[in-house]
């Protein structure tokens, strides 16, 4: 998915099947503009963390004890 | 004899009076009982109440204490607890259909070193479902309503907790926060909660939101009260894989340290931005007020503050959707819509949006403890609004622009979630409403002790913590 591509009913049909979650028409057609902007900003900060000054750095997922 | 009207007592101040003879724990849960009777079905805070097991533990207490046993400031003192937060023998739903008939067999670690500690717990307290939300609008359980004004929320997800101190029918409660969900509604009620480090307190028995920053503590009317609790819940805990083996300082110790010279960073362009008039103005007068304390105040940039609430909004919809992978696909119906939307959009990341969003919380902590070689605690409001009308599913900061509720309620609590970074929210005034606003004050990992020294330094000055709503 390119992240200026908006997210359409298709969109969330296929990314249902690949989760295996069987949602009816209406409620996948109710996602959409919801996940257009989620997914905007997260495209957005993806661009940010993939960027050469933040390679080095480490997801956290367990914070150290000090 | 008690001395003033039970309701109004703050722990220290109960605790005193029950060591003392004064009052005893009997009388003390009764008005608790007799309160949560008269006042909780316009506000809705709690789920269950336990007043029969409330009233023998209490018994109990009191015998102890005529035996001149006395297991500390908590003895004989009725507290409120998170109904996601496992009770032995008592339901736990976490504001949940779903869960709506689980009767736990053991007690959360918090639940029970609360009891050990002689709490008597008097009942569990309304949340968002599944904490996945910040207004308490309980389909399952009721609307959960904010005691300053019964129109208006009282935020969550522990908006039963927060609601239940404001309304004087716990002298106490514990919630737990992920995004913001224990700062979020004592803000809006007018109280105090802290939001732990990570691993300071065990999630053991807790039913999760998001596994990589949830935490569970404290919610009361003072500071001083909330280090009595967190005192009793904080420290290492085998079977939380999770819990830090770090020591537990001595927090009452450094109430009585004073703020002169403390340094209070203010985030550049961040702050004191993007706030309704009447929580700058207030988080303005209180910042002044520590300054006359002898703090110094000094802005500094964090070139990474924005994209938080991206950050957040990734990984607390990635890591539920996941815990709830099962329930969502055989269950659906019976979450409510607001949550069961959240749960289905938490399964159409990326794999690599919810890596970016965890590399992201890296280099936010980086830039904090970089700060924090500066300042040793920095401020921000904790809402940039007061208690919105319930229901609301917008909200207005600035202008005439309406935003969405979701991303505007993380605007400041969730970037200490993100580092995993202690942060305490307190009062520090009210809106021409008579709405409550919190400050935000935000430390160095597992240094909770400065948090409170400068929340009780400022409650010394003050008396925005002694005012109640009238129910």
């Amino acid at each position: 998915m390119k992240s200026d591509d908006p997210v359409t009913k298709e969109t969330v049909e296929r990314l249902c099947a690949q989760a295996d979650l069987p949602l009816g028409p209406e409620r996948r057609t109710r996602l959409v503009p919801m996940l257009a902007g989620l997914i905007a900003a997260a495209n957005e900060l993806s661009r940010k963390m993939a960027a050469a000054a933040h390679q080095s750095i480490l997801p956290i997922l367990r914070f150290p004890e000090r | 004899m008690a001395q003033g009207d039970p309701l109004d007592l703050t722990i220290i101040e109960a605790a005193a009076q029950l060591e003392g003879r004064r009052l005893s724990p009997v009388e003390l849960t009764e008005a608790m009982l007799q309160r949560i009777a008269k006042v909780d079905k316009q506000i809705r805070a709690y789920i269950t109440v336990c007043d029969a097991q409330a009233r023998e533990v209490a018994r109990a207490a009191e015998r102890m204490i005529q035996a001149g046993y006395c297991l500390g400031p908590l003895h004989g003192i009725p507290v409120a607890l998170k109904d996601n937060i496992y009770t032995r023998g008592v339901r736990t739903t976490a504001g949940s259909k779903i869960l709506s008939d689980f009767v736990p067999s053991e007690d959360a670690t918090v639940a029970a070193r609360l009891k050990r500690a002689g709490a008597i717990i008097v009942g569990k307290t309304n949340m968002h479902e599944f904490a996945w939300g910040g207004t308490t609008d309980n389909p399952h359980h009721g609307t959960c309503r904010n005691p300053w004004n019964p129109e208006r929320f009282p935020a969550g997800s522990s908006g039963g907790s927060g609601a239940a101190v404001a309304a004087r029918t716990c002298l106490g409660a514990l919630g737990t926060d992920t995004g913001g969900s224990i700062r979020l509604p004592s803000s809006v009620n007018g109280i105090v909660g802290i939001r732990p480090t990570i691993g300071r307190v065990s999630n053991y028995n807790v039913v999760p939101l998001a596994w990589t920053m949830d935490t569970v503590s404290p919610m009361t009317r003072t500071v001083e009260d909330c280090v009595v609790m967190f005192e009793v819940i904080a420290g290492y805990d085998p079977f939380d894989e999770h819990s830090a083996q770090v020591p537990v300082a001595d927090y009452r110790g450094e109430l009585g340290r004073p703020v002169h010279g403390l340094r209070v960073g203010l985030i550049r362009d961040y702050s004191l931005t993007h706030v309704q008039k009447a929580v700058g103005d207030a988080v303005r007068a209180a910042l002044k007020t520590l300054e006359g304390l002898g703090a110094r105040i000094e802005e500094i940039a964090m070139p990474s503050i924005h994209g938080n609430i991206s950050a957040q909004l990734t990984i607390e919809s990635c890591e539920p959707s996941a815990y709830h992978q099962q329930w969502l696909r055989t269950r659906a119906a019976d979450y409510g819509e607001d949550v069961r939307t959240l749960l289905e959009l938490g399964e159409m990341y990326l794999a690599t949006h919810y890596i970016q969003a965890q590399r992201y919380r890296s280099l936010l902590r980086k830039e904090f403890l970089e700060g924090f070689k500066r300042v040793d605690v920095f401020v921000t409001p904790t809402l940039p609004f007061t208690a919105t009308p319930c229901g609301a599913t917008e909200v207005v900061i600035e202008g005439n622009r309406k935003e969405d509720m979701l991303s505007a309620i993380m605007q400041f609590t969730g970037v200490p979630s993100l580092a995993g970074l202690p942060a305490l929210s307190l009062p520090v005034g009210f809106d021409p409403d008579g709405l409550p606003v919190g400050m935000q004050v935000i430390g160095r990992p597992f240094d909770e002790g400065t948090l409170f020294r400068v929340g009780h330094a400022y409650q010394q000055v003050t008396d925005w913590h002694t005012r109640s709503p009238r129910l």
